[in-house]
C-alpha cells in the first residue's frame, strides 16, 4: 500500500507529486479510527438480473475470491461504509481478483455509505492471456465521506481491461488505477464521467505502463463541475522502450459552470518507443452560449436547454458502457443526479 | 401582425440598427435585401432576443404583444420563428430529440397538452417526407455533419413542426442546390396562412421567384432605405444597391 490510513507519517502531502492536488494529510488532519465495521446496509433498489451480489463494508474483501467464483462472470460488488458522530471512522483493506486465461468478467461496484467516514481500498486484478474484465464503476458517496480508492491491473496478451468510473464527488474521493500493459493486442479502456457540485473534490489518476509491443488505449473523461467542487485529472501514459506499434489515446473535456469551480488536468505522455500514436487532448470551457440561444430560440427555457445540452455532452461516455444492464442502470443514476444538477 | 418602430439597436457599443421601422400585416410575405453588413441578421437576432443586443430606441410587437420585454424562450411560444443564417450543430442531441423538445417546452409554456411521441413520430414523419428528408437523418445529432443545404432543410422543417406565427428566414436559400431551393421553397409556401406571416431576407432574385412576396424592403445602414412591390428584385438585380446607399449616406 501506498499509505498507511491509520498512520499519519505515511500520508500522502502536496509535496508528493502525486498528490500536489489532492493533499490528503492536510484534508485528515485527524487520524481516523479503526472501528467494526457497520452492516446495516439497505437492500438494492436496483435490480440487476443474473448480477450475483456481494457486500463489502468499509474495505473489507474476505470472501471476494469466493464470490468471483460464484458469480458467473457477472458481479456486484456494494461497497458500503458507515461513520460515526464522534470523529471519522476509517476502513482499511485490500482485495485481489485473479483472472484466467480467457475468462470474463463484467464488475459493476458501487460506493454508498453515510456520513463520517474515510476508506482506503485497494484492488488488485491480474488479466491471464485473453482474459476480459470489464470495470463499472459507480462512486455515490455522501458528501461527508473521504475516500481514497486504488486499484492495479496486470495485463497480459490479448487481455482486454475496461474500466467506466462515474463520480459524484465527495469531501475528498480519489479513484486512482494503476495499468501494466502487456501490448500483444492487448487492449485497455479507461473512461469517466463525474458531475461534481456543492464542496466536493474528486480526483480521477490513472497510469499506464506500456511494456511491449502493439498495446492498444483509449480514454474519454468528461465532466461537469458547478459551486464549489474541485476536479483533479491525471492521466499519464507511459510507452516504455521497445513497446513499438503503441496506440494509445487521451481525451478529457470538462464543463465548468460557475466561477467557483474548478479543474486541474495533468495529461502526461511519456514515449520511449518507435513507430507510437499517441494523442491527448484536454478542454475546459462552459456551456456554448450560441447553442443555449440556438435552444431557447426554438422555444426551451433555459432550464431546458442548458439540461439537453448537459446531458447531450456527458451521454457519450455512459453509452460506451458494453453491458445493456448496466449501460441502462447508469444512464438513470447519472439523469437522476442531473436532475438536480442542471438547475443554474 | 409584426410592428417595428424606430428600432435602434447596438451590439457591443456599436450602433448597427437605427431606427428601424417596418410593418408585416398578417397573411403578408415581405422580403428584406440589403449590401452585406447591412444589419440584416442583426434584425432578425434582436426580434428573438438575442443577449449582448441592444435595444436602445424603439418597440417591436407581434400581435400587439411586446416582444422586446420577454425572455428567448417566451417568444417562441409567442410565434416567433427565426431561421438561422448559420443553423448550429448540436452534439449528442438527436434531431429528433431537438425539435420534441422544443415544441413540447412551447406547448407547456402556452398552457398545452404535450404531444405523445406516436403522435410525434407520425406528424414528423409526413413532414420530413415532403422535405425528402430521411428519418434516418432525424436519429443523428442535429446539424452535426450536416451539409448546409441539409441543415436548411432541417431549419424548415422545424417550422413546420413548430408551427409559429411569425417566421423570419435568414438567408434561408444560401448554399442550397436547384432542386434543395425548389424543395424549401414549396415548405415554405406551404406555410403560408393567412394568419401568419413572414420575413424573408435574402440576397438572391431567384428565391423570390419561389415565394413570391407581397412587399420588398431594402436595408441599408440599419434602416429601411426603401419599399416596393415585387418589382424591385428585379430591378435590384439589374442596378444593385448604389442609390440607395446614397440616401442613407
Ligand atoms: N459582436 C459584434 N460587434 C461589433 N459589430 C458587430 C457584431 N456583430 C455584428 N456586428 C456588425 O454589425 C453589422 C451588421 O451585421 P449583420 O450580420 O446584421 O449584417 P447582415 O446584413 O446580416 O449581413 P450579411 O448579408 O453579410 O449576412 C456588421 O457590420 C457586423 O460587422
Ligand atoms: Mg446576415
Amino acid at each position: 500500500m501506498a499509505f498507511d490510513l491509520f498512520d499519519p507519517i505515511t500520508w500522502p502531502t502536496r509535496r508528493d507529486e502525486e498528490w500536489k492536488y489532492s493533499d490528503l494529510a492536510r484534508h485528515l488532519r485527524i487520524t481516523p479510527r479503526e472501528l467494526e465495521v457497520s452492516t446495516d446496509i439497505a437492500a438494492p433498489k436496483l435490480v440487476l438480473d443474473g448480477f450475483h451480489i456481494h457486500n463489502v463494508f468499509g474495505a473489507d474483501y474476505s470472501g471476494l475470491e469466493a464470490a468471483v467464483k460464484a458469480a458467473n462472470g457477472k458481479l456486484w460488488l456494494r461497497h458500503w461504509a458507515r461513520g460515526r458522530l464522534d470523529g471519522v471512522a476509517g476502513f482499511q483493506n485490500t482485495g485481489r481478483v485473479d483472472l484466467a486465461a480467457g475468462e470474463h468478467l463484467i464488475l459493476f461496484e458501487t460506493y454508498e455509505g453515510k456520513g463520517n467516514y474515510a476508506v482506503h481500498s485497494e484492488l488488485e486484478f491480474t488479466l491471464a492471456e485473453g482474459a476480459r474484465l470489464e470495470r463499472v464503476v459507480v462512486m455515490d458517496e455522501p458528501e461527508t465521506a473521504t475516500s481514497v480508492r486504488q486499484s492495479t491491473i496486470d495485463t497480459a496478451p490479448n487481455a482486454h481491461y475496461v474500466q467506466t468510473v462515474i463520480s459524484t464527488g465527495s469531501a475528498f474521493q480519489r479513484f486512482e488505477s494503476h495499468v501494466t500493459h502487456a501490448g500483444h493486442g492487448a487492449q485497455v479502456r479507461m473512461d469517466g464521467a463525474y458531475l461534481l457540485k456543492n464542496k466536493t473534490h474528486f480526483d480521477y489518476t490513472t497510469r499506464l505502463d506500456h511494456q511491449h509491443i502493439n498495446g492498444v488505449t483509449t480514454q474519454a473523461i468528461k465532466g461537469l463541475v458547478k459551486d464549489q467542487a474541485q476536479v483533479v485529472f491525471q492521466g499519464r501514459i507511459l510507452v516504455q522502450k521497445g513497446a513499438d506499434g503503441t496506440d494509445a489515446r487521451m481525451r478529457h473535456q470538462a464543463l465548468i459552470l460557475n466561477d467557483g469551480a474548478r479543474v486541474r488536468a495533468k495529461p502526461e505522455l511519456e514515449i520511449y518507443a518507435d513507430d507510437v500514436q499517441c494523442a491527448h487532448g484536454n478542454t475546459i470551457g462552459n456551456l456554448d452560449e450560441n447553442a443555449l440561444f440556438f435552444c431557447m430560440s426554438r422555444g426551451m427555457d433555459e432550464a431546458t436547454a442548458r439540461g439537453l445540452l448537459m446531458q447531450a455532452f456527458i451521454v457519450p461516455v455512459i453509452e460506451a458502457i458494453d453491458d445493456d444492464q448496466l449501460r441502462a442502470a447508469v444512464l438513470e443514476f447519472v439523469e437522476a443526479k442531473a436532475g438536480g444538477f442542471y438547475g443554474v | 401582425m409584426l410592428n417595428i418602430q424606430n428600432l435602434t439597436v447596438s451590439v457591443d457599443d456599436k450602433t448597427i440598427l437605427k431606427g428601424l421601422t417596418l410593418d408585416v400585416p398578417a397573411g403578408e410575405v415581405h422580403a428584406i435585401m440589403g449590401p452585406n453588413g447591412a444589419g440584416k441578421s442583426t434584425l432578425g437576432y434582436t426580434l428573438a432576443g438575442r443577449s449582448n443586443y441592444e435595444v436602445t430606441a424603439g418597440s417591436a410587437a407581434l400581435n400587439g404583444e411586446d416582444l422586446l420585454e420577454k425572455d428567448v424562450h417566451e417568444r417562441a411560444a409567442a410565434g416567433l420563428y427565426l431561421s438561422f443564417q448559420y443553423p448550429l450543430e448540436i452534439p449528442g442531441v438527436p434531431a429528433l430529440t431537438f425539435i420534441r423538445t422544443a415544441l413540447n417546452a412551447q406547448r407547456k409554456l402556452r398552457g398545452e397538452d404535450e404531444m405523445s411521441a406516436p403522435e410525434f413520430l407520425k406528424t414528423t414523419r409526413e413532414v420530413a417526407k415532403s422535405l425528402k428528408i430521411d428519418m434516418d437523418m432525424l436519429k443523428r445529432p442535429l446539424n452535426v455533419g450536416f451539409s448546409g443545404g441539409e441543415k436548411k432543410r432541417m431549419e424548415v422543417l422545424q417550422m413546420a413542426l413548430l408551427k409559429p406565427k411569425f417566421l423570419i428566414l435568414d438567408e434561408t436559400d444560401s448554399g442550397l442546390d436547384i432542386d434543395a431551393l425548389k424543395v424549401v421553397s414549396e415548405g415554405v409556401n406551404a406555410l403560408r396562412a393567412p394568419d401568419r406571416g413572414m420575413l424573408v431576407i435574402t440576397h438572391y432574385q431567384r428565391l423570390l421567384d419561389h415565394i413570391t412576396p407581397d412587399r420588398i424592403h431594402i436595408l441599408v445602414d440599419g434602416r429601411i432605405a426603401h419599399s416596393g412591390g415585387p418589382e424591385l428584385a428585379h430591378e435590384l438585380e439589374a442596378r444593385g444597391y448604389d442609390e440607395y446607399l446614397g440616401e442613407a449616406a
